[in-house]
């Protein structure tokens, strides 16, 4: 998978490796028990410290979302999230909350952000279920 | 066993060159494990400092640790445990890539072989061509293969990138980095004086800024691309009773504003997205434009004396 870093986003780098990474596996760029790159490689190609890919990696070891195999490497998990619904959905609410928030700056309403969110879901599914085909 | 002592340590470090003082008063702590850029333009001191580092040059007053250890005193104790690549190297012309190599590691106590072997073949040198024939960033490369092979803790490199062309240099900073993860990586320390600082960006994990021999400001590079932000607005007409004192500096053109935020972007971007923008956005100051405001924000609020940055206003 390509992951790329930009320091002016506004963003830490590791949370940057991690967004794209769990992008990657919601489109279903990235398949389960398949292998995140490894941390030198990366961080030469990235020209970026160890230290930040590996925050990353463990933040979505902490999320559940990758798990390491010692000596062999890490790799995505099984959607198998261990946070419970309730926490899960908090964890998302923050996400929509900011969301809306910038719609309202942006004057996008209602309907029209919530046709834009319908969109991208589908948007996501299509993409996933287009991977599982390509297999 | 000694993981907490810092690997470089300054304490009012000194120099004059004559009535120059060359550094003055300047302090700083490297922990084990990290990538510390020392930045600074030209003449700033940086050189000097890490001349005290290595005892090429004698402090005049305070002191520089390397190791816990007095470079001074126990010179080659300190320096059989670090490298240093110099702004420009010199070998002895006569003898070939290889025989250069010979010849540094026989002062070593480890020097790995396969490193070595990957790295001519990675720069593309030819073992038997004369270091007299060398180009410039082949030199460098020759130096940086001495410096990384011997695995050691510590790798001071000065001003290692400059008058390289973009290709080597972006092999020289993967090195560095490849180096950098080794073996027993906690106790990898690279310590690198630059002005080509975008190169670095990303390995660089704390720094300092030095002006005139003095520390300017000293900050986790994470932390310093949260904090300084940089806002571009654009109104329809030019604002007016816009009050942006929260901000270090404003900078207008007709309808256009840029704002250079310190830690409260979200509380200027709202201000500023009541008045409708045409167009918003916010990013993070680079390393590279820390550095050209670093005189800027020093003075908003960092007091450097103590070695560790401190917000004086708010």
């Amino acid at each position: 998978m390509m992951l790329q870093v930009d320091f002016q986003a506004g963003k830490p780098v590791y949370l940057q490796l991690a967004d794209q990474i769990r992008y990657a596996a919601a489109a279903g760029r990235l398949r389960p028990g398949e292998p995140l790159p490894s941390l030198r490689p990366l961080a030469e190609e990235l020209r970026i410290n160890r230290n930040t890919i590996a925050r990353a990696y463990a933040e979505l070891e902490a999320q559940g979302i990758i798990e390491t195999l010692p000596g062999k490497g890490h790799f995505l998990k099984k959607n198998s999230s261990p946070f419970s619904q309730q926490t899960r959905e908090k964890l998302l609410l923050t996400e929509i909350d900011e969301a809306v928030v910038l719609a309202h700056h942006l004057q996008i309403g209602r309907d029209k952000f919530l046709g834009m969110v319908e969109e991208r879901v589908e948007y996501f599914e299509r993409k996933s279920a287009a991977a599982k085909d390509g297999k | 066993m000694e993981t907490d002592t810092p690997v470089i340590e300054l304490n009012h470090l000194t120099r004059r060159y004559g009535k120059l003082e060359a550094v003055n008063g300047l302090s700083l702590s490297v922990r084990p494990g990290r990538c510390y850029g020392f930045f600074g333009r030209n003449g700033a001191g940086k050189t000097t400092t890490i001349k005290c580092l290595l005892n090429l040059l004698r402090p005049d007053s305070g002191s520089a640790r390397v190791f816990g250890l007095d470079p001074r005193k126990q010179e080659v104790t300190v320096k059989s445990r670090l490298s240093y690549v110099p702004d420009s190297v010199a070998f002895y012309p006569w003898m070939t890539v290889s025989q250069t190599l010979e010849f540094l590691a026989a002062f070593r106590r480890h020097w790995n072989k396969e490193i070595e072997a990957d790295l001519l073949k990675r720069f593309q040198l030819d073992p038997a061509q004369k270091a007299s024939n060398l180009s410039r960033g082949q030199k460098t490369q020759l130096a940086l293969i001495g410096a990384v092979c011997p695995e050691p803790e510590l790798l001071v490199l000065d001003e290692p990138t400059s008058g390289l062309d973009p290709i080597v240099r972006r092999e020289f900073i993967q090195t560095v980095i490849g180096a950098y993860h080794g073996s027993d990586p906690e106790r990898r320390t690279v310590f690198v004086s630059t002005h080509l600082i975008s190169e670095f960006e990303g390995l660089i994990d704390q720094f300092t800024i030095i002006e005139q021999g003095r520390e300017l400001l000293t900050m986790a590079a994470e932390d310093a691309r949260q904090r300084f932000r940089k806002i571009r607005a654009s109104f329809p007409q030019a604002p007016a009773g816009l009050d942006l004192s929260g901000a270090l500096h404003v900078r207008q053109s007709g309808r256009d504003l840029e704002i250079l935020a310190d830690g409260n972007s979200e509380k200027l971007l709202e201000q500023l997205r009541a008045r409708q923008p045409e167009e918003l956005r916010c990013d993070s100051l680079t390393l590279e434009e820390i550095f050209v405001t670093a005189g800027t924000l020093a003075k908003a609020g960092f007091q450097a004396a103590s070695g560790k940055p401190e917000r004086l206003s708010q």
